[in-house]
C-alpha cells in the first residue's frame, strides 16, 4: 500500500471511529431515558403524588418526598441565588484583577466541581451536630452550597458580557455605581443570570449525597423544617436499593420524575439562552 | 489664504456666515495646563482652551491625536478605570472640576454626554429618558411625561416613538437609538453637551438629521463636539480645535481655521495631506 | 422648551450624598458574599479536619492510609481499599471516557453538519444533566445485568485466559462491580471532558488548520498533528476536570460497586470507593471512632479532589492567558 493510500486509511479509520464514539455517547443517554421511561411510566399515576411513602410491601406513592424536595430546592435557591449574585457581582464589578478576586474565582470553580458528598459532610459537623438532629434545614443549606459557585460563575460571565459603553453611558448621566450595576448592569444580563440559576436548580434537584447526612429521610408527611424531611433522591436510594417491588416501581417512578424535570429546567436554560442572543 | 487652503474649500460646502464674536459669548469652559495619561502613556499635553457658552465647538484631528480623551476629561468618565489620570485645572463657571473632594455623579448630571455608539439601555424607551430624570428630581407623572415628551421633540425623534414608548430602546434603528441617547442626554437639562462622534455610525440620512439637531440645541448649551469628519465641523461649529498627537495644535473661531490657519499642521490637516 | 439651561447654574462642590452611601453599601456588600465563597471553603476544610482528627489521631495518618482491615466491630479501620476502588474506578472512567470523549470532539468540530452541531452538543451535554442518582438506579438493573451477560464472560474468555494480566479479570461475572462501576463513571464524565475540548479546539485559528490542509494534510493528520499540540493544555485541564468528578462520585458508583471493603486484583470484583463508603455508612455508624474514621475518609477525598481541580484549574488559567495573547 503506498503511503498515500495509507494515511488515507488511517484518516477513515479515524473519523469512522469519531461517529462511533459520538453513536456510542448517544446510545447511552437514548438507553437511559428508555429505560427511565419503561420502567417508570407505570408508577406515574394519581396516587404517586397523592399518598405518602409506603411501608414495604404496600403500595402508595411519592408525596412526602416530592414536597420535601420542592422545599428544600426552593430554600437552597432562595439562599444560594442572591448570595451567588452578589458575589459574582463584586468579581464583574468591583474586582479589577486583584489578588482576592482571583482567590475568589479560583476557589469558586474548586467548589463548583467538588464532590457533593464533602458538602454533605461539611453541614453535617456544622448544623446536625450542634443541633443535635437531622433538619430539612441542613439539607436545604447543603445544596445552597452546590448552588452558591454555580450562580456567582453565571453571574461573573454575563455581567462582563455587559458592554462597558452601557455602564458609561449610565454614569454619564450621574448615576452612582450600585445604581448603574442594579438598574443597567444587571438588566442588561438578566437573561443570562436566570439561565444560571435555573442550571443550578437543576443540578441540585437531583442531588443525593448531601442531603444524606442532613435532612436524611422521613417516612411519613411532614412539613416541619427543623425534623428530617422526605426528599426524592433519597427515597429513590432507599427503595431501589430494597427487595420490594412496590418500592423499586415507586423509585422508578421518582426516577422519571427527577429526570423530567432536570431535562426540562436545562433545555429551557438552553432556549432563554439562546432566545436573549436574537433579541434585537 | 495659501493656494492649497483656496482649492481646499473651493470642494467643501460654502461655510455658512456664523455671526460669532467670541466677545459676545461666555466662556462656559476653561482648561489650563491639563495633561492626561493611560498609565505612563502621556496622552494629552499642556492643553489650554476655552469653550464658550451657546456654542458648538468641534475638536478635530487624526485618529489617536486624543480630542476624545479631552472629551472625556471633561465630565471625569475617565475615573471608572484605574490607572488613567488627569492633572491641571478645568474651570466650569469659574469652578474647578477637577479638584478631589467633587461629587463626580452631580458633575455628571450637569454634563452630558452621547457616544460613539448608540448606548439605549435595556429597558422601554420611557424609562431611557426618565432614568437619569429620575436619579435627581421627584416628579409627578404628568411632569415627567412632559419631560420625556420634551426631550424627545427636541430630539426629533417624538413622532416616530410617540405610540411606542413602551416598547425596548433596542427596537430602534440606529440613527433612532442615538437621537434616543441625545434625548436622554438632554432631558437632565444638563449645562454642557459632550458629544463624541455622535454619527460616524450612522447612515447619511440619519448623520444629517444629527447635524439638524445639534444646530437646533445649539442656543441653549455649550457643546463639545468630537468628529473624524472634517466637513461637519466646519458645517456645525462655530469654533474649531486641532489636536495632533495629544497637543492642541490650534483653537479659533472656524470660518478662520478652514480658511486661513495659522499653523502648519492644520492646513496639512485640513487639505488631506495626512489622515 | 425653551432655553434649558437657567441661568448661571454653578455645579456645586457639595461631599457625600446618598448615592455614596449607597456605593459603600452595595460594595461592603458584595465584598461579604464573595468572603462567604473563601469561608465556605475554609470552613470545609476545617470540618474535615476537625471531624477526622481522632481517627487519624488514632491510626496514625501514615498506617490508616496503608491498611485495608475495615472492621467496626473491633474498631479497626484503614482506608486502604476505599482509597484503591476510587483510583481504580476513576481511572478505568478515564481510560474508557478520554477516547470516547476525543472522538465525539472531532467528529463535532470536524466533522458534523452545521445544522446539526448545536443539537447534538446538547444531547451530549445532557448526559452530564442526568443526576447521579438516576445513572445508579439505571446501573444496578439495567447495565449490571447486561454487563453479567454480556461484557464480563467476554472479557474472562478473551483477556482472563492471557497469562499474566489474567488475574485482572478473574472470578465470576457477578455485573456488579469495580470495572463496571468505571464503565459508568466513563459515561458520566465524557460529557464534561468532551465539551472542554470542543470548547478548546474551536479556538484554533482557523488559518493554522487551512494551512496543513493547503499542505495536502487529511482531516485526522490535522487534528492530531495541528489542532491536539495547540489546545494540548486545554485539553489536559478538561480531562483533569473530568477526573475531578469521576472521583468524587457517589451515587451511580454506590449502586454498583458492591461495597466490599477489600481489595481484589480482578476489577470484575466488588470493591468500594471512598463516596460509596460513606454513603452507605455514614448515617449507620456507632461509635465516635467509627464515625471520624468516615469523615477521615471525606478528607482524603477532598484533598484528591482539591489537588486535581486545582491542576485542572491552573492550566485552563494558562490556556485563557495564552488565548489573551
Amino acid at each position: 500500500m503506498t503511503p498515500y493510500a495509507r494515511r488515507r486509511l488511517v484518516n477513515a479509520v479515524v473519523m469512522a471511529l469519531s461517529v462511533a464514539a459520538t453513536g456510542f455517547g448517544l446510545l447511552w443517554l437514548a438507553l437511559v431515558l428508555w429505560t427511565l421511561v419503561v420502567e417508570g411510566i407505570s408508577a406515574i399515576t394519581p396516587a404517586l403524588f397523592s399518598q405518602m411513602t409506603p411501608p414495604p410491601g404496600n403500595s402508595g406513592g411519592l408525596m412526602n418526598a416530592i414536597f420535601g424536595s420542592i422545599a428544600m430546592t426552593l430554600i437552597a435557591t432562595l439562599i444560594g441565588t442572591p448570595t451567588g449574585i452578589l458575589a459574582g457581582t463584586f468579581l464583574a464589578e468591583y474586582s479589577r484583577g486583584g489578588r482576592f478576586g482571583e482567590a475568589v474565582r479560583f476557589i469558586n470553580d474548586i467548589l463548583l466541581s467538588a464532590p457533593s458528598i464533602i458538602v454533605g459532610l461539611f453541614v453535617y459537623e456544622i448544623m446536625v451536630v450542634p443541633m443535635g438532629h437531622f433538619s430539612a434545614w441542613a439539607g436545604a443549606v447543603a445544596l445552597a452550597i452546590i448552588v452558591i459557585p454555580v450562580v456567582v460563575r453565571t453571574t461573573e460571565d454575563m455581567l462582563n458580557l455587559v458592554p462597558n459603553a452601557l455602564r458609561e453611558a449610565a454614569s454619564a448621566l450621574g448615576a452612582p455605581k450600585w445604581k448603574v450595576i442594579v438598574t443597567v448592569s444587571y438588566r442588561a444580563a438578566i437573561q443570562g443570570m436566570l439561565t444560571g440559576v435555573m442550571l443550578a436548580v437543576a443540578r441540585i434537584a437531583g442531588e443525593t449525597a448531601p442531603l444524606l447526612f442532613t435532612a436524611l429521610n422521613n417516612q411519613f408527611w411532614s412539613s416541619n423544617l427543623n425534623a428530617p424531611m422526605a426528599n426524592l433522591p433519597v427515597v429513590i436510594f432507599q427503595f431501589a436499593m430494597s427487595p420490594y417491588a412496590d418500592w423499586q416501581l415507586l423509585a422508578w417512578g421518582g426516577a422519571l420524575l427527577i429526570t423530567v424535570t432536570v431535562l426540562f429546567l436545562n433545555i429551557g436554560a438552553r432556549l432563554l439562552a439562546s432566545w436573549s442572543t436574537f433579541k434585537p | 489664504m495659501s493656494p492649497a487652503a483656496m482649492v481646499a474649500t473651493q470642494s467643501m460646502p460654502p461655510i455658512p456666515n456664523r455671526s460669532t464674536s467670541a466677545a459676545g459669548l461666555r466662556q462656559k469652559v476653561q482648561m489650563h495646563d491639563v495633561n492626561f495619561y493611560y498609565g505612563a502613556a502621556h496622552a494629552l499635553k499642556y492643553i489650554n482652551l476655552t469653550l464658550h457658552d451657546k456654542s458648538v465647538t468641534a475638536f478635530i484631528g487624526p485618529s489617536g491625536c486624543g480630542k476624545s480623551t479631552l472629551l472625556r476629561v471633561l465630565n471625569r468618565i475617565y475615573e471608572l478605570y484605574p490607572g488613567q489620570r488627569a492633572t491641571g485645572e478645568v474651570l466650569v463657571d469659574g469652578e474647578n472640576i477637577l479638584s478631589p473632594g467633587l461629587d463626580l455623579n452631580l458633575l455628571r448630571a450637569k454634563i452630558g454626554m452621547v457616544f460613539q455608539k448608540p448606548t439605549p439601555f435595556p429597558m422601554s424607551i420611557r424609562d431611557n429618558i426618565a432614568f437619569g430624570i429620575r436619579l435627581y428630581e421627584r416628579l409627578p407623572q404628568s411632569e415627567l411625561d412632559d419631560r420625556i415628551e420634551s426631550a424627545l421633540h427636541r430630539a426629533a425623534l417624538w413622532d416616530e416613538v410617540k405610540d411606542k414608548l413602551k416598547q425596548s430602546g433596542l427596537s430602534l434603528s440606529g440613527g433612532q437609538q442615538q437621537r434616543l441617547c441625545i434625548a436622554r442626554a438632554i432631558a437632565v437639562k444638563p449645562e454642557i453637551l459632550l458629544l463624541d462622534e455622535p454619527a460616524s455610525a450612522l447612515d447619511p440620512i440619519s448623520t444629517q438629521r444629527i447635524e439638524e439637531l445639534i444646530d437646533e440645541l445649539k442656543p441653549d448649551y455649550c457643546i463639545a463636539i468630537v468628529t473624524h469628519n472634517m466637513q461637519q465641523a466646519a458645517r456645525c461649529s462655530n469654533f474649531t480645535a486641532f489636536m495632533y498627537l495629544g497637543e492642541l495644535i490650534e483653537f479659533d473661531e472656524t470660518e478662520t481655521i478652514f480658511t486661513h490657519p495659522k499653523e502648519r499642521r492644520t492646513e496639512d490637516y485640513i487639505t488631506g495631506r495626512f489622515g | 422648551m425653551t432655553a434649558e439651561t437657567a441661568g448661571v447654574a454653578r455645579i456645586s462642590l457639595a461631599k457625600g450624598r446618598a448615592g455614596a452611601i449607597g456605593d459603600v453599601v452595595f460594595r461592603a456588600l458584595t465584598f461579604l458574599f464573595a468572603l462567604l465563597v473563601l469561608l465556605i471553603l475554609g470552613g470545609v476544610i476545617v470540618s474535615l479536619v476537625a471531624g477526622a482528627w481522632p481517627a487519624l489521631r488514632t491510626f496514625g495518618f501514615f498506617s490508616f492510609v496503608t491498611s485495608s482491615v475495615w472492621n467496626p466491630v473491633t474498631e479497626q479501620f484503614g482506608a486502604l481499599a476505599p482509597i484503591y476502588g476510587t483510583l481504580v474506578t476513576s481511572a478505568i472512567a478515564m481510560l474508557v471516557g478520554i477516547p470516547v470523549a476525543f472522538g465525539v470532539a472531532v467528529f463535532i468540530t470536524e466533522i458534523c453538519p452545521i445544522w446539526l452541531k448545536r443539537p447534538l452538543a446538547t444531547m451530549i451535554e445532557l448526559l452530564a444533566a442526568i443526576p447521579s442518582i438516576i445513572y445508579g438506579i439505571w446501573g444496578l438493573f439495567v447495565f449490571a445485568p447486561f454487563v453479567q451477560q454480556y461484557i464480563q464472560p467476554a472479557i474472562i474468555g478473551t483477556f482472563g485466559q492471557i497469562p499474566g494480566i489474567g488475574m485482572l479479570f478473574a472470578g465470576p461475572p457477578l455485573g456488579i462491580g469495580i470495572l463496571t462501576a468505571g464503565f459508568i463513571l466513563a459515561i458520566m464524565v465524557l460529557p464534561f471532558i468532551s465539551s472542554i475540548m470542543r470548547d478548546v479546539f474551536e479556538t484554533v485559528p482557523p488559518m493554522l488548520k487551512e494551512s496543513a490542509y493547503g499542505l495536502g494534510a487529511t482531516r485526522s493528520e490535522v487534528v492530531w498533528r495541528v489542532v491536539l499540540p495547540f489546545t494540548r493544555i486545554g485539553v489536559l485541564g478538561g480531562v483533569m476536570l473530568g477526573l475531578g468528578r469521576a472521583l468524587g462520585e457517589t451515587m451511580a458508583v454506590t449502586f454498583v460497586i458492591g461495597n466490599a471493603h477489600r481489595i481484589s486484583a480482578s476489577i470484575l470484583q466488588p470493591g468500594t470507593t471512598i463516596s460509596a463508603s460513606l454513603a452507605n455508612e455514614f448515617t449507620e455508624a456507632f461509635g465516635d471512632l467509627y464515625r471520624s474514621s468516615l469523615i477521615a475518609l471525606g478528607f482524603i477525598l477532598f484533598i484528591i479532589t482539591f489537588i486535581v481541580l486545582a491542576i485542572a484549574k491552573m492550566m485552563l488559567l494558562r490556556l485563557q492567558k495564552q488565548a489573551g495573547n
